[in-house]
């Protein structure tokens, strides 16, 4: 009974066209009909996403995103709207002669852009010297190994600590003691 | 032994034995009511060192309008047409503000009152932002115990009390939006994590109503909505679909909309603003999700699924794109406004929009901005989310999104920073906690090894010890790194409570500074000064300023201003930028077309109170040259510098802003050693040392000069 009745559904619309097309008296719509489709064609397409595309792992995300967090706290966005100069230049007042200066004095927000990349640096190294002490604490690693991430951590977080805490001692005079 | 001695004690004293669970409990309910009293109490230096007074500029109008409220109660103040403001178009209070900050003072202040305290609405609005502040606390530690446990909770909430990006907006006397909506934003996120953690109806009901809070308090509430839904389309490509997702983002969406229409602020921007369309379509993705689930269920045959999972994403992708270009080409929906846009393209409003650009919080932010306000939350960032990665959950996903998006948007807005703040508290305390977690467990671990190695037999031992590998000097290399971690801590702490002091302290209406001796100089000029106004000029004289000191001037002098803090009005902004930048006898038709009686400016040059108009000057030619032509920034530059001295440009010397802030400047000896006329912000002697007015005259000058008033002269009589 189905294949049946769309058979005869399919004769009827076919026989309903075939009438359409001799009603017309239309003689542009004859050549219409037939003239564009002699050289149009429909392109063959076939979409079809890559079966081996997967979603990134969770660790190649945040690799990806510390990268952007490093641009965020190095002050790009600042770099970019406002256009400071790598470094600065201030004249010394005893012997008149020009002298590079890294860090933009007396503003909080504020800064040229080899100190902000620094600083960011600073931010990426204490962040990823906690990551390392946390692999140091993973009993699954061999013995050396752990001891490699566990002294490297240390080492970074009070390097980072330390370096961060002299540029913001340059950057703010009278900071704390 | 330890029975009988147990027996020995009285049965009371036995009864007070707390058991594990119990002091645990004891430990976080003291260590939260500490932190809560600190969060509050931290906020209070600028009260003990001045005095309780609502600081800034935009707080004076919140107070105002809280005062009104009070006095008049709800239906009045939805209904309010204050005609003190943008003389001569005045203002429509009830739909151009977010009532939420004033009503939770007027309700806060009707409590105490119930309660026989009888404070001043002043009071209670001064201390609105530090109660909302403690009580942010409590949110955050509900949220940490929900993301990760109650150990971050506690780390969560004592960070967040003290963290200088949220306490530079929270502060005693800070009465503004923001002191109530980071507690409404946070609770709203934690509610709604709630809810799909659990799926449970209710806590994405109480979630929806978290929303209508925030809306009803902070615009940042565009915030929220569009973080949620980009949530919930990172969850679904990720493959997290859930039936507690749906039944949480469709009850938060749907509830909170038609909440937030309520607020007539806000009225249907839900369904005719650009910033809302994201909701709405995550909303309606949402439901062909489901529908697709259900004919999944359905069809057992998968190739059938598929060629009709084609057919309809094609269809529904059709229908949303003809169905937004149609809203947006018919102007049913707004294009995004200038400052959302501009959080999204960095670079827009430094070309397009001066007003924005004009504001210092909207600058975007350096890297000792964020160290000055974060510390070492900026190393614990990053290690937070390392930690979140390694154990993804719907709810790290969020927390995960929340701090990437706040720490981006905070790097393009430096007054962002107090949105990021929450989110880094958060994930901060993630890694801190953990870091902790792990060094004591290393410390437990070492304690009980020589126990066990000398009790169990030698060849037990040598295979305890080949799968232990505990490292060499783990006990103290644990505690040393423990003790370092609490060092930087309190370095941390330290550090807050210093910037707090010693930055976000000052209320700005009065100023002070060191003296030669190291003493504090107080300058109360602004106060002064609007008192002068208030006591000694007609009370319906209209005064004209830049728009800096409009919510001040009205709610402290009592006096109608041309423009003030609720920027919604650029060209009446611009004409007033236009009367600053012409000369003398263009500024008086201007004046007289306003119906100006006074003009006030403000004035630096003998104090060194570098936030004055004439540097500010540059924005008002900026601003005024956006909307009238003849306005030309290079003609008040030399060569593109600013300049006031001997070299400045003609059109600066003369122009009526000069003159003002100038006028008997230059008979004045600022600083020794240095001439008569010489400005100690610009560190120069100015260049038009004789300054004559010819159409108004001076009423009024501070004690310090900050604040200089002139009334203007009446038109001569034609004859």
């Amino acid at each position: 009974m189905p294949p049946r009745s769309d058979h005869a559904a399919g004769s009827g619309a076919a026989a309903a066209a075939t009438q359409a097309h001799f009603d017309s008296i239309d003689p542009l719509f004859h050549v219409l009909r037939v003239l564009p489709f002699s050289f149009l064609l429909p392109p063959r397409t076939r979409l079809r996403l890559p079966s081996n595309l997967a979603l990134p792992s969770p660790m190649t995300v945040f690799s990806l995103i510390l990268l952007t967090y490093f641009a965020v706290v190095s002050g790009l966005v600042y770099d970019v709207i406002v256009e400071p100069p790598g470094i600065g230049s201030a004249q010394d007042p005893g012997t008149g002669a020009v002298r590079p200066v890294v860090f933009l004095p007396g503003r909080v927000n504020g800064q040229y852009i080899i100190e902000g990349l620094s600083s960011g640096f600073m931010f990426l190294l204490g962040g990823i010297g906690i990551i390392l002490l946390d692999l140091a604490v993973d009993r699954t690693r061999p013995r050396s190994l752990r001891v490699s991430f566990g002294s490297a951590g240390a080492v970074a977080v009070v390097i980072a600590y330390a370096m961060a805490m002299l540029f913001l001692r340059i950057k703010i005079p009278g900071y704390l003691w | 032994m330890a029975p009988p001695a147990l027996d020995s004690l009285p049965a009371p004293l036995r009864s007070l034995r707390l058991k594990t669970k119990q002091q645990e409990l004891l430990l976080r309910v003291s260590a939260l009511a500490l932190i809560y009293v600190l969060a509050f109490a931290v906020r209070l230096f600028s009260v003990l060192r001045y005095e309780s007074m609502i600081h800034e500029f935009d707080p004076y109008f919140n107070y105002r309008t809280t005062l009104f409220l009070t006095e008049n109660g709800f239906s009045e103040f939805w209904n309010w047409f204050d005609f003190e403001s943008w003389y001569p178009l005045g203002r429509v209070v009830g739909g151009t503000l977010y009532p939420g900050l004033m009503v939770t003072a007027a309700l806060l202040h009707r409590l105490l009152r119930a309660l026989y305290l009888t404070v001043h609405i002043r009071e209670v609005c001064v201390l609105t932002a530090p109660f909302f502040a403690a009580n942010t606390t409590l949110v955050a530690y509900a949220f940490g115990r929900e993301i990760w446990d109650s150990g971050a909770g506690l780390v969560a909430a004592a960070l967040i009390a003290i963290v200088p990006g949220y306490i530079s907006r929270s502060v005693a006397g800070s009465y503004d939006n923001e002191g109530v909506a980071i507690f409404a934003l946070l609770l709203t996120f934690y509610l709604f994590v709630r809810a799909v953690n659990t799926g449970s109806l209710a806590w994405a009901l109480a979630s929806a109503f978290g929303y209508f809070y925030m809306v009803s308090a902070w615009g940042g509430y565009v915030f929220i909505i569009n973080l949620v839904p980009l949530y919930v389309l990172v969850l679904l490509v990720t493959g997290r679909y859930s039936q507690r997702l749906y039944v949480a983002y469709n009850c938060m969406y749907v509830l909170g909309m038609l909440l937030a229409m309520q607020i007539r602020f806000v009225g249907f921007q839900h369904v005719q603003s650009g910033e809302h369309m994201a909701a709405m379509g995550v909303f309606f993705l949402l439901q062909v999700f489901f529908f697709l689930d259900w004919v999944k269920y359905l069809l057992n045959d998968a190739r059938l699924f598929k060629s009709f999972l084609r057919i309809t994403l094609t269809c529904v992708i059709t229908i949303g794109t003809l169905a937004l270009g149609l809203g947006t080409a018919s102007g049913y929906i707004s294009p995004w406004t200038g400052r959302f846009y501009s959080l999204l393209d960095p670079t827009y409003a430094k070309d397009h929009i001066p007003i924005i650009a004009s504001v210092s919080e909207h600058q975007p932010t350096a890297w000792s901005s964020f160290m000055f306000d974060f510390h070492i939350l900026l190393f614990l960032f990053p290690a937070g989310l390392y930690f979140c990665f390694k154990r993804l959950s719907d709810a790290t996903i969020f927390i995960v999104m929340y701090g990437l998006t706040t720490m981006y948007f905070a790097g393009v807005m430096v007054r962002l920073i107090l949105v990021a703040a929450p989110a880094v508290c958060l994930i901060s305390a993630i890694a801190a906690s953990a870091t902790i977690k792990n060094l004591t467990t290393l410390i437990r671990t070492k304690s009980k090894s020589p126990q066990t190695t000398g009790k169990t037999t030698g060849s037990k031992a040598g295979a305890k010890g080949a799968v232990d590998q505990s490292l060499p000097f783990q006990h103290n290399a644990a505690i040393a790194l423990l003790l370092g971690a609490f060092y930087l801590l309190s370095r941390y702490a330290i550090h807050c409570t210093w910037v707090t002091s010693e930055a976000y302290s000052s209320p700005s209406i009065v100023l002070a500074a060191r003296g030669h001796n190291g003493g504090r100089v107080i300058f109360d000029d602004y106060r002064e000064a609007y008192y002068w106004l208030r006591q000694n000029t007609p009370p319906d004289a209209k005064i004209m300023s830049w728009w800096d000191y409009g919510y001040q001037i009205t709610a402290m002098g009592n006096r109608t201003v041309i423009v003030d803090n609720n920027t919604w009005n650029n060209t009446h902004i611009a004409t007033v930028g236009r009367a600053m930048s012409s000369y003398e006898d263009e500024a008086y038709e201007i004046m007289q077309s306003l119906d100006v009686n006074y003009v006030l400016v403000v004035f630096g040059g003998v104090t060194g109170y570098s936030s004055d108009d004439i540097n500010k000057f540059l924005w008002m030619v900026r601003i005024g040259g956006g909307v009238f032509p003849v306005i030309k920034e290079p003609d008040y530059l030399v060569n593109g510098e600013y300049r006031i001295d001997k070299g400045a440009a003609p059109k600066m010397l003369n122009c009526l802003m000069y003159k003002l802030c100038y006028y008997r400047f230059g008979e004045l000896t600022t600083e020794y050693g240095k001439p008569p006329g010489y400005d100690r912000v610009r560190g120069v002697e100015i260049g038009n040392k004789d300054i004559k007015l010819e159409y108004l005259e001076e009423a009024f000058t501070t004690s310090n000069w900050i604040v200089r008033i002139y009334k203007v002269k009446p038109p001569k009589n034609r004859s």
